[in-house]
């Protein structure tokens, strides 16, 4: 293999794949990236870690076409620090790798291309598009949700399924560690019906939001019982999909909180966030006291004292105290994008609901603290 | 360079543990019963639906294995002596093998009641070698139970537990690093934990038999056939496993089932089933002294299709009335059944100070 390319490109293709390699791997070809210059001038780069593969292809003048196995880290790190604007010329050989860069020269070992593992996609009957923007929007609204409890892997990813909404088409997308749950709701793509209910997996997410970044217009999505692909245009994203069944989440949606508070999401974000400073403990919590439009937010410190903070709202039910974790409200209000915020509330032990209005394609559940 | 360390300054080479008390149950039986010493005891229910939860090395002669259905043991072994298990007594025994490794390292992980893996890496100095401290155990437990142990000793909990299976009962088996590839090598791939009948069966129709053929596999081939998995055999079939010793797991749950003789149906039949398996999950919840807020139903039908049912409260389950009130609730919920049921359970979870964040973070009930 000989191929040519340049710094930039090679560094944003290396950035684009790096990330899926495991920092510590006890199977040392899981640590590599997969090269391969194929004659009509494209140099591919796959990584895997078994359960996701990343793949980006970008442009390069080939002289030799073939494929090897290089650390993934190492090349990654060789191709930042390499002078910006140089060609980086690879060649492989030998069981070796030789990068010439200007006066740099790097040979390194690799590991034979035969022996990477690539995941075997199967059929992926079902197949829709969706605009970068809505799967942007689907992943940022949920993902803070997602659990890390490994005991409970089933809730380890973003849950999608298609459902119908007042009659109408829809895809679902929920994620929840048990103390709250987000939900968005957006039109269903065409090609999605008959979709089989997937729970996309936490790395998956983060790795696909990465390259969303970096793309506009529309994402290809094809999906199985237990794959997933995304394709992005130059990038490929390919994952195994949590073999587990996400529980009932729809009875944790209170339908009957008859308590309605509504205020501004920006200044109760930041008076829960002010209040919170003094609180001592791992999980900070918030209490909240709700009166007739008068709210106030408080928390008690044994060892750092008190603080409180009044915020505007419009109450007008019965007068009650509530507490929640100030890390969970602050990541829900956070993506609150409209300048009101409903808080539907039944008592201090109950699941509350809060959303933007009855409109909007994102819904949160949270459960209280006892304070 | 020191002993077990690494010249680079890489992870010292561990020092792991594996010991396993011999046939424990039956041999506890056998201890305390003389009349059932060098005869065939099976430990477990010797009605129609009982299996066998241990036995002793005699029964064993005649094929009776653990988890194997009384009515097969009873009939490759016509003269097998059905005894009754003593859960309680098992536990004291256990408590004070528990007691014996805590004089070695902090760092025990138990399996069970009668199995342990111990890291031993951080005071193998005071006392010689890893193999000094299992032989050391192993003379305590003779010494203070009258019980005997096999141990293993190696690298990593893969070969430690292999290797404690070596030279049963009472005996020891050392692997050290240098021989760790070679004595995996020479096994059936149906010893490595983790590789079930299902598993061994497909292996062999590939081929594999011995942790020889696993390793001539590369990682891609094993990734097509196996899937996620095949990063452990991979690794396992060279020796390798990183899992380190955990100690101190926490109980995530508490809990008792019954199995019925006969396949019940009906409400007021399973209620009563179902409030002796309270009876038993409360008292154990009572001893440990738990607060949880989650109270699951399991429910196991007559064609082993299995599921759970759970309910989480705002405020821990104080009483016996609630978590049994709980429990009936739910499974009144599931009625009519579509089947007869072989199995009912119910455990508590979502213990104070475990999965809940301090302060009483409140979970969905999902």
């Amino acid at each position: 293999m000989k191929a040519t390319i340049e710094r930039a490109t090679l560094l944003k293709c290396l950035s684009h794949v790096q990330s899926v390699v495991e920092r510590r791997n006890t199977i040392p070809i899981l640590s590599n990236v997969l090269i391969e210059a194929s004659a009509d001038g494209a140099l591919k780069l796959m990584a895997t870690d078994l359960d996701l593969q990343v793949v980006d292809t970008a442009a390069a003048t080939v002289d030799t076409p073939g494929a090897t196995t290089v650390s993934a880290h190492t090349l990654f790190d060789i191709a930042r620090k390499l002078p910006e604007g140089s060609q980086v010329q690879i060649t492989a050989a030998d069981g070796k790798m030789l990068i010439v860069a200007g006066r740099a020269r790097f040979n390194l070992s690799t590991l034979p291309r035969d022996d990477f593992p690539v995941i075997a996609e199967g059929e992926l009957p079902t197949k829709f598009e969706l605009p970068c923007a809505t799967l942007k929007q689907i992943i940022d609204k949920t993902r803070f949700a997602i659990s890390t409890e490994e005991t409970r892997y089933y809730l380890n990813g973003i849950f999608l399924h298609v459902a119908e909404a007042d009659g109408t088409p829809v895809l679902k997308a929920a994620a929840t560690d048990g103390h709250r749950l987000a939900r968005v709701t957006v039109p269903r793509p065409e090609g999605a019906e008959g979709m089989p209910d997937v729970i996309v997996p936490r790395k998956c997410v983060a790795e696909l939001r990465k390259l969303l970044d970096e793309v506009d217009g529309t994402i290809e999505v094809s999906l199985s019982p237990t794959k997933i692909r995304f394709d992005l245009g130059t990038a490929i994203l390919t994952s195994k999909l949590i073999d587990g069944t996400f529980p009932d989440y729809s009875r944790v949606i209170p339908t009957g909180n008859d308590k309605l508070l509504k205020l501004d999401p920006k200044s109760f974000m930041q008076g829960v966030d002010r209040v919170a400073t003094i609180a001592s403990e791992k999980t900070r919590a918030v209490k909240m006291a709700l009166e007739r439009d008068r709210i106030t937010l408080s928390v008690t410190s044994p060892e750092n004292g008190t603080a409180a903070e009044e915020v505007p709202g419009a109450y007008t039910s019965t007068e009650f105290e509530i507490g929640f974790n100030a890390r969970y409200l602050m990541d829900i209000l956070g993506q609150i994008e409209g300048d009101s915020v409903e808080v539907h509330l039944a008592d201090a032990a109950a699941p509350t609901l809060i959303r933007e209005n009855d409109t909007a394609p994102a819904l949160y559940v949270l459960m209280p603290m006892r304070v | 360079m020191a002993d077990g360390q690494d010249s680079d300054g890489a992870a010292p080479v561990r020092r792991i543990i594996h010991v396993d008390m011999d046939a424990f149950y039956a041999s506890v039986e056998q201890r305390d019963d003389p009349a059932l010493r060098g005869k065939p005891v099976a430990v477990g229910g010797g009605s129609m639906r009982g299996v066998v939860a241990a036995a002793s090395y005699e029964a064993r002669a005649f094929g009776v294995r653990s988890a194997m259905a009384s009515v097969t043991a009873k009939r490759r072994c016509p003269d097998l002596l059905f005894v009754k298990p003593r859960f309680d007594v098992y536990k004291a025994v256990s408590a004070q093998i528990r007691d014996v490794f805590a004089e070695y390292t902090e760092l025990i992980e138990p399996l069970s009641l009668d199995e342990a893996y111990l890291d031993v890496t951080d005071t193998v100095g005071a006392h010689g070698s890893a193999t000094a401290i299992a032989q050391a155990i192993r003379a305590a437990i003779r010494e203070r139970t009258g019980l005997t142990a096999s141990a293993g000793v190696s690298y990593n909990k893969f070969i430690a537990k292999i290797a404690s299976d070596q030279n049963k009962p009472d005996g020891i088996c050392v692997i050290p690093p240098k021989r760790g590839p070679d004595f995996v090598a020479t096994l059936p791939v149906s010893r490595f934990h983790g590789i079930g009948p299902v598993t061994a069966a497909k292996m062999a129709r590939l081929g594999i038999e011995t942790g020889a053929d696993l390793r001539a596999r590369p990682l891609a081939w094993l990734q097509a056939e196996f899937g996620k998995s095949a990063g452990y055999y991979h690794g396992a079939a060279r020796g390798q496993d990183d899992r380190p010793v955990r100690p101190n797991r926490a109980h995530k749950s508490v809990g008792a089932e019954r199995t019925f003789e006969t396949d019940l149906i009906d409400l007021p039949d399973l209620l009563a089933k179902l409030d002796i398996a309270i009876d038993a999950a409360w008292t154990r919840v009572e001893r440990a002294g738990l607060r949880g807020r989650t109270v699951t139903l399991k429910v196991k039908f007559a064609d082993f299709r299995q599921i759970t049912r759970a309910r989480s409260f705002a405020a821990p389950v104080a009483s016996r009335a609630e978590f049994a009130g709980a429990g009936a609730a739910l499974l009144s919920a599931l009625m009519p059944l579509p089947l007869g049921v072989r199995l009912i359970g119910l455990t508590l979870s979502g213990f104070e100070g475990a999965d809940v964040p301090a302060g009483g973070q409140l979970g969905l009930a999902l």
